[in-house]
């Protein structure tokens, strides 16, 4: 009796110690990441620092995601300087050299696709600005792909007993993705030609792909809140273009787009931002279809 | 002055002239900046060392004095700084960040830090060395320039001089759990910390300084966020000698050393920030509130004569510690604009003769701030002083306007 009491306390011991071994610690900087790692690593701890609902600039190195870090084997971000202004003092105060350059645990999305928007001279009287390009990738489904195929690698480089698994997860996660963006594709190809104004360069890659024209930003420039003076133009835009919808993100502020769709009689369409950023995203996949659907609706809505 | 000049005046006025060739007379620190401003270029374009260069100017006009400031009354330029920061390797950083002052005309260059931090130590620990800012407290380890008052609450300018950095070392730690917990022990040279030594022939220790610091932090839910933290500082040459007479304190309207010293050192602090949905772009809260208690400031032998005298006169009010406080909360209600209320107080004991003074410092100041952008801040503070005991200053009500503005690489959002 005693000895099967050993037995099994050591045995149930061993076996924890092991899957806590065995599970990769995975810190993303944004959701879409956390999702995207989902897909690929779904036995990983996933931990996301922001959710949909907030500005991925703006975000404070605040305790807990410097203990995060700390513990973490993978640290996914956007990347083109997106993260700025809290990435590197996280890295900094959580002291993991595991995650702390490209070769080993860091894995940056950009950097493995072609942003758009990349700027050569680039001042601050532009307002915030990314020399490297539009950060926000994940709204270009090809982008998404090769995000995709390049995570697989890193995941292969840190954890190599589980290659097959991983390169089983790219290929089930590639086939689905291929076949959903034959549908948004035909989606898509019904938004065609749709004019719109939007806040910020958030949706840059998602009007590219769909062939939206983004005709005014509710910004006066990159960072900087809608003023009311900017405002006043863009309705007098407003009137004169033939725009369907005024875009806001999840985590945007919908004053200025209030204010102006009053006066202008457009309807106002939130988009989610990310995974999260309303009740029907709930994976990359169906942030897609949620996005595409809104857009639709407004579309039709205004014909 | 005495304590944080990098280099001796003369050898600064070579190379402020070096930079600004055609002003061989005094050079003020605006100029030696715009000597420097090619060099931000690299801001954008990061060469293969990834230097990252940053400059923040800050400005003020201030109507009254202050006590234990170094912002005079009048114009002045507050913490203009320039950075140089970079990984060296991939087993070190370092950091170069240099103050540009002025002060009734006179012009400083400080450096405030000068320091190689360890990259790749396992299991979250982390060596730092040179001079640096001490992690004790809540503000100590940020910039000035990130506060959103335009000086440091009495507590800081009265036992740490405003800001501690110094030369030295520290270790520090950060234990593997999702609750935050750090802590880390430093060593310094601490000059700035010494107690007044009017006869010159008091012996120091060299390494005066050490420190022992733990925070513990995390999230509740996804709007709010807390930090607690406590330090402990001790201080060799803090002990008041008996040939002293008189503190600074009150006297010296700019000091970068501390007004009162003593050999140990105790401080709690506080924080909690709130954003709704925890998104900080447009709105968010913070409420932070830090304690000191400064101990053992006297000599034994001092110490015994204070305690004679004290029993002799048993109205005396004095305490045989220094203390302060603050609380401010801080609310940033749209992107342009925030607002702050604080309030301090400051206990300490001015020594005459053989017996001590109580003294009080209350403070009370809002400030109002407008940001045109992330980078760009101005900033209006109204500030109420009503103290008992000091001897300079009388009660006051002082407004100061200010700017600060950032150029070159991204400031970091630190909490």
């Amino acid at each position: 009796m005693r000895i099967n009491f050993k037995y099994l306390l050591s045995s149930t011991l061993l076996i924890i110690s092991q899957s806590a071994f065995a599970q990769m610690n995975i810190f993303t900087c944004e959701p879409e990441y956390a999702a995207l790692a989902k897909e690929l690593a779904p036995d990983a701890r996933i931990y996301s620092a922001t959710t949909a609902m907030q500005d991925p600039h703006q975000v404070q190195a605040r305790p807990s995601l410097i203990a995060k870090m700390r513990q973490a084997d993978l640290v996914i971000c956007a990347g083109a300087d997106l993260e700025v202004g809290w990435l590197p003092m996280l890295q900094m105060k959580a002291a993991n050299a595991r995650v702390r350059s490209t070769d080993k645990g860091l894995f940056f999305a950009a950097d493995h696709v072609k942003t758009l928007d990349q700027m050569n001279n680039v001042d601050r009287s532009m307002g915030d600005v990314h020399s490297a390009g539009n950060p926000h990738v994940h709204f270009s489904p090809q982008h998404v792909l090769d995000i995709a195929k390049a995570l697989t690698s890193k995941l292969i480089q840190l954890d190599v007993n589980q290659r097959d698994s991983y390169q089983q997860r790219f290929t089930n996660f590639s086939e689905r993705w291929q076949l959903a963006m034959a549908q948004w594709q035909i989606k898509a190809s019904r938004l065609q030609g749709m004019k719109v104004i939007a806040y910020h360069s958030s949706f840059r890659y998602l009007f590219d792909f769909v062939i939206i024209e983004q005709v005014a930003d509710l910004e006066p420039k990159p960072g900087l809140p809608p003023t009311s003076s900017h405002l006043a133009s863009l309705l007098k835009q407003a009137k004169k273009d033939d725009i369907s919808a005024i875009i806001v993100a999840s985590y945007q502020d919908r004053r200025g787009a209030d204010w102006l769709a009053e006066k202008s009689n457009l309807p106002v369409v939130v988009l989610p931002l990310s995974v999260g950023g309303n009740e029907q995203s709930t994976d990359l996949f169906s942030l897609y279809d949620s996005v595409l659907d809104l857009l639709s609706q407004a579309y039709i809505l205004q014909k | 002055m005495k304590n944080f000049q990098f280099f001796p005046p003369r050898l600064s006025a070579v190379i402020s002239n070096s930079l600004v060739i055609l002003s061989p007379v005094k050079v003020s620190a605006a100029f030696i900046l715009t000597g420097i401003f090619p060099i931000l270029s690299f801001a954008q374009t990061p060469t293969l060392s990834n230097l990252t260069v940053s400059a923040v100017l800050d400005g003020y006009y201030q109507s009254e004095d202050r006590l234990m400031t170094e912002r005079v009354k009048g114009f002045g330029l507050g913490e203009t700084e320039l950075a140089f920061s970079a990984s060296i390797d991939d087993m070190f950083f370092g950091k170069l960040t240099t103050v540009f002052e002025s002060h009734d005309g006179e012009s400083e260059v400080n450096v405030e830090e000068a320091f190689i931090q360890t990259m790749a130590l396992p299991n979250g620990f982390t060596l730092r060395a040179g001079r640096f800012l001490s992690d004790i407290g809540y503000l100590n380890n940020q910039h000035l320039h990130t506060d959103a008052f335009t000086s440091r609450p009495s507590a800081y300018r009265a036992f740490l001089g405003g800001h501690y950095f110094d030369d030295g070392l520290r270790v520090s730690y950060i234990a593997p759990t999702d609750l935050y917990w750090t802590m880390g022990a430093e060593a310094f040279a601490g000059d700035s910390l010494r107690a007044e030594d009017e006869t010159g022939e008091r012996e120091f220790d060299s390494t005066g300084v050490y420190t022992a610091f733990t925070k513990i932090g995390g999230d509740i839910g996804i709007e709010s966020s807390w930090q607690i933290g406590a330090s402990y500082l001790r201080n060799e040459n803090g002990q008041l000698s008996p040939e002293d007479h008189d503190e600074e304190g009150g006297e010296d309207t700019h000091a970068h050393s501390a007004s009162y010293t003593g050999k140990n050192t105790l401080v709690a602090d506080f924080v909690y920030k709130w954003a709704p949905n925890g998104n900080y772009k447009y709105q968010h809260l913070t409420l932070s509130a830090e304690y000191f208690r400064v101990s053992d400031f006297m000599l034994p032998e001092l110490h015994d004569a204070h305690a004679e005298e004290e029993h002799e006169n048993e109205e005396s009010n004095t305490k045989d510690y220094h203390q302060a406080w603050y609380v401010s909360g801080v609310y940033q209600f749209s992107p342009h604009w925030s607002a702050g209320l604080r309030y301090g107080k400051l206990d300490s004991q001015l020594q005459h003769d053989a017996h001590f003074d109580q003294q009080t410092l209350k403070e009370t100041e809002l400030s109002i701030a407008w940001h045109n952008s992330h980078f760009s801040t101005v900033r209006v503070e109204f500030s109420h002083q009503s103290n008992v005991g000091f001897e300079s200053v009388e009660n006051d009500n002082v407004i100061t306007l200010q700017y600060v503005m950032a150029m070159g690489a991204h400031n970091a959002h630190q909490f």
